[in-house]
């Protein structure tokens, strides 16, 4: 098992190695010079020269590929350095720090909610085919599927925050009056349980409750199908009509055949999770929650190419991560993988 | 999670007013990076204060907002000053008893700290060096950036004792006080920037670019979250008063829509930057007020001399006449917006008011086109690709409507425009850099400088001329003669006679086809007063008072 890790986790390191090449160079081919956004339009050409020399753009691309990587001046990846950012100033990685708490927390809180809800109705559905749930769920989920993000916020937004008044509006992940608290995870409802403040975090989890219910809803779709389906095979399965022959309870056969879908659907799961992780940008514009999809849609249009980098990078780590705990994960429950 | 009961929305309480914003200051340097955006500048014209700045005069058009009056220039940090020609060198007189967030006393110190710094030109963008070189100031030249010896500041700026400062100009440039009212050359409070240098930082760009800005304005930095959020509260030292509005929590809400919801409910005590349909909307809100000013802003269209067939300027008159101005004024801009007669902002001292030289006018397009020889439009087509309507895709709401007005209006008329959105950067470099851009819908040009002069040498000016955004190729050696003697009179009248001379050739030749200038507009709760308008359309919070709710 050890050595099925190791050798998982060198391949993981391959791909990220092989993403670092690929994303530095793909990036530059982009059909335009950055300098001039930055400089404004009212700069001199010596302004622009300065500013683009500044930025290192002057130098060869071998040699910008070097400090990127970390041989030479400034540090770079090898010591842990993503760069600095040419909008900001500020280090990459410092800003990532404080973006993707507010990304993990909704995608984490969305995910939770689709997959109880999910793999609930689901289930619902795979036990009685043709039924109310049954068709209610194929519904839902094909009419929830096909609506975009920001039009599910943009709806709930007016019905729950303009409408009924019990939701607050889109302003980020707390009052703009409540000052933001000194991050010890980063994640605002895991800070504040872990301080006992427990008016931030009753706050916290009312400014997360449309977001979360939006992703939700959007996630909910394929996780509904993708479990429908997987019972509806596995019920129909030779060990499963013969316990419900011997007169097994139905809850006893539904908890059985739901042990047996789950294992494929896992690895869904798992890509699921990681689309969500760029794929959440819409519903962070939308409720102004400054997440890590914002700030990779801002860099890219800013051409802010050292902030590009370190997101792709960060959510290829982070999916590299997830895949490497799915397939442990699925080495454990059948071992015939190792 | 929807049972979840938080408390309740607060929206500006007394003290505090919760303005949202497009983005939040991204950088607080304004030799750094985030220069050029304007959510920074916000930060920066709150936080640090100038040497001069404009005096006010009474409200604009409909009362609302106050305006700058360009022809009186008052003292802020700078008490009194006078020049002396035959040494080129203007004598500051500086305020006594200034204090700053930092609790540091202003002193003649952070004037030629201040200076150092630009001519340093040690940030990304050297805007303060930039700025400095406009106004002509000795030692400001483009040798900065060949020779490190000549980044030191030199006796072009000097300490005559704590509260007089010196500075020699290389040349008589009526520019020179204007240039000290922008934002790029506002006063550093010296020692806690110093206190902040390191061996590889010498100028802590790093501490103000990211940390904050030391400076003697209105109001101190209280936190900053980027990406998320700014808050200020009042400088109770401040040398002209203390603020009336105590706090000003900055919130940043990306999407348009959201910042309207949130104006509409009354959650915000100042909303910017919303399209105008929107602003027409909350026009119409009980307790919102929608206040604006026809100040900078404008919408040109952009036709590129190299760029054949608009090398003729016979086809770029008959675009003139192809534009649907009256549409595109009610229409897209909802009535907030004015024909603009001339190529320099209307409230600038020494616009040259044009007239309308260009009505919609479809036989004249026509006759314009045969006697171009593309009777009908027939041949444009070979120009296809010169006739690619480029915009700014980020501002899609505001400008995507108008494009497909004038497309629909032009190929009505023979002229095959497509639509062509591209991100900002990409524009940005296509107009600065390449300077390859066809044909463009544009509504972003501000020159910083208020100065009709800085505006013609910005744009139009040849660049062997020593202009600088000449975004459309634009080669006229009479402009460039005019320019050279315009650029250093120093009789007002002569230079606005010489400065009028050069627009009205520019709108003969339509270098930039002038459509409508629209009015720069914020929503506001109805207790929110004071509002003003500065050429940088930065909201000044010390003007405001928050009325009781």
């Amino acid at each position: 098992m050890i050595l099925f890790v190791l050798r998982r986790l060198g391949l993981a390191l391959l791909q990220l190695a092989g993403l670092i090449v690929a994303v530095f160079f793909l990036i530059r081919w982009l059909p335009a010079d950055p300098v001039a956004r930055f400089v404004g339009l009212n700069a001199s050409p010596e302004a622009y020269a300065s500013a683009r020399a500044s930025l290192g753009l002057d130098e060869p691309l071998w040699s910008q590929f070097a400090e990127f990587v970390g041989f030479g001046e400034p540090a770079g990846l090898l010591q842990g350095s993503l760069g600095e950012s040419w909008v900001t100033g500020s280090p990459v990685a410092q800003e990532i720090r404080l973006v993707l708490p507010a990304t993990l927390e909704l995608i984490s809180y969305s995910f939770v909610l689709a997959i109880v809800a999910g793999v609930g109705l689901g289930v619902l559905g795979a036990l009685k085919p043709g039924g109310g749930v049954d068709k209610g769920t194929t519904a839902f989920g094909m009419f929830a599927g096909s609506q975009p993000e920001f039009a599910w916020g943009l709806i709930l937004i007016y019905v729950f925050f303009y409408l009924l008044g019990i939701a607050p509006g889109p302003l980020g992940r707390l009052s703009p009056l409540t000052p933001m608290p000194e991050p010890i995870t980063g994640l605002l409802t895991i800070d504040a349980v872990l301080r006992g403040d427990w008016r931030l975090l009753r706050e916290a989890l009312h400014f997360l409750m449309l977001p979360v219910l939006t992703l939700a809803i959007i996630v909910a779709g394929p996780i509904i199908k993708l479990t429908r389906d997987s019972m509806g095979r596995v019920l129909a399965t030779d060990y499963i009509m013969y316990a419900h022959a011997a007169g097994l309870p139905r809850r006893v056969l539904a908890a059985n055949a739901l042990r047996a879908a789950l294992a494929p659907s896992m690895t869904m799961m798992g890509i699921l999770y990681s689309f969500m992780l760029g794929g959440a940008v819409l519903v962070e514009s939308v409720f102004s929650l400054g997440g890590l999809g914002q700030y990779a849609v801002r860099s890219i249009l800013a051409f802010d190419y050292p902030a590009i980098q370190g997101v792709v990078l960060v959510i290829a780590a982070i999916s590299l991560a997830v895949y490497l705990l799915l397939d442990v994960l699925h080495a454990v429950l059948d071992p015939r993988i190792v | 999670m929807l049972g979840a009961c938080g408390p309740p929305q607060q929206a500006s309480d007394s003290g505090t007013l919760i303005h949202v914003a497009e983005d939040v200051p991204v950088g607080l340097d304004y030799d750094g990076p985030a220069a050029a955006i304007p959510t920074s500048q916000t930060g920066v014209v709150n936080l640090m204060e100038p040497l001069l700045a404009y005096g006010r005069r009474s409200r604009a058009d409909d009362g609302s907002v106050g305006l700058p009056d360009f022809g009186r220039i008052e003292g802020r940090l700078a008490e009194s000053w006078h020049y002396d020609p035959e040494r080129l060198t203007w004598t500051f007189e500086l305020r006594r008893g200034v204090v700053g967030c930092s609790g540091n006393v202003f002193t003649a110190d952070d004037v030629v700290y201040t200076f150092a710094r630009a001519k340093a030109v040690a940030g990304a963008i050297p805007v303060g060096w930039f700025l400095a070189s406009t106004a002509s100031i000795e030692g400001f030249d483009a040798s900065v950036f060949a020779d490190p010896a000549a980044r030191v500041l030199g006796d072009e700026v000097i300490k005559r004792d704590d509260y007089t400062v010196e500075i020699r100009q290389a040349a008589p440039n009526p520019l020179f006080l204007h240039v000290l009212t922008a934002f790029g050359l506002h006063v550093f409070d010296s020692r806690s920037a110093l206190e902040h240098r390191s061996e590889d930082d010498p100028w802590s760009s790093r501490y103000v670019n990211n940390e904050v800005a030391p400076g003697f304005g209105p109001y101190c930095l209280e936190r900053w979250t980027k990406n998320n959020e700014f808050v200020l509260s009042a400088n109770e030292n401040y040398y002209r008063g203390r603020p009336a509005v105590k706090r000003v929590v900055i919130k940043r809400i990306p999407q348009s829509a959201n910042r309207f919801i949130l104006g509409r409910m009354g959650d915000a005590g100042l909303v910017e930057k919303l399209t105008p349909r929107e602003f027409g909307a909350l026009r119409e809100a009980p307790d919102v007020h929608v206040s604006g000013v026809t100040g900078n802003e404008n919408l040109f269209v952009h036709m590129n001399f190299m760029t054949p067939p608009f090398d003729d300027t016979v086809v770029r008159r008959a675009v003139a006449h192809a534009i649907p101005y009256e549409a595109i004024a009610e229409g897209a801009y909802i009535g907030q917006a004015r024909r603009w007669r001339g190529v320099v902002p209307s409230a600038y001292p020494d616009y040259f008011d044009g007239g309308i030289r260009y009505d919609y006018d479809p036989a004249e397009v026509r006759r314009l086109l045969a006697q171009a020889g593309y009777p009908g439009g027939v041949g444009l087509e070979r120009f296809a690709s010169a006739f690619e309507l480029t915009y700014v895709a980020e501002k899609e709401s505001v400008l995507g409507p108008i494009a497909v007005l004038v497309q629909s209006s032009m190929r009505q008329l023979g002229f095959p425009v497509t639509l062509n959105p591209v991100p900002l950067t990409q524009y940005g470099d296509r107009q600065l850099v390449k300077k390859d851009l066809p044909f463009a819908l544009n509504d972003q040009e501000k020159p910083v400088i208020v100065d009709a002069g800085y505006a013609v040498s910005l744009f139009f000016v040849s660049p062997e001329a020593g202009g600088i955004n000449n975004m459309v190729n634009y080669r006229n050696a009479e402009v460039d003669r005019l320019w050279a003697r315009a650029r250093n009179e120093i009789d007002p009248a002569v230079r606005t006679t010489l400065l009028a001379d050069i627009q009205r050739r520019l709108l003969d030749d339509v270098v930039w086809l002038p459509v409508v200038e629209y009015r720069t507009q914020w929503a506001h709760a109805g207790r929110l007063t004071g509002l003003s308008w500065y050429p940088d359309n930065a909201p000044r919070f010390f003007d405001l008072a928050l009325g009781a709710q």
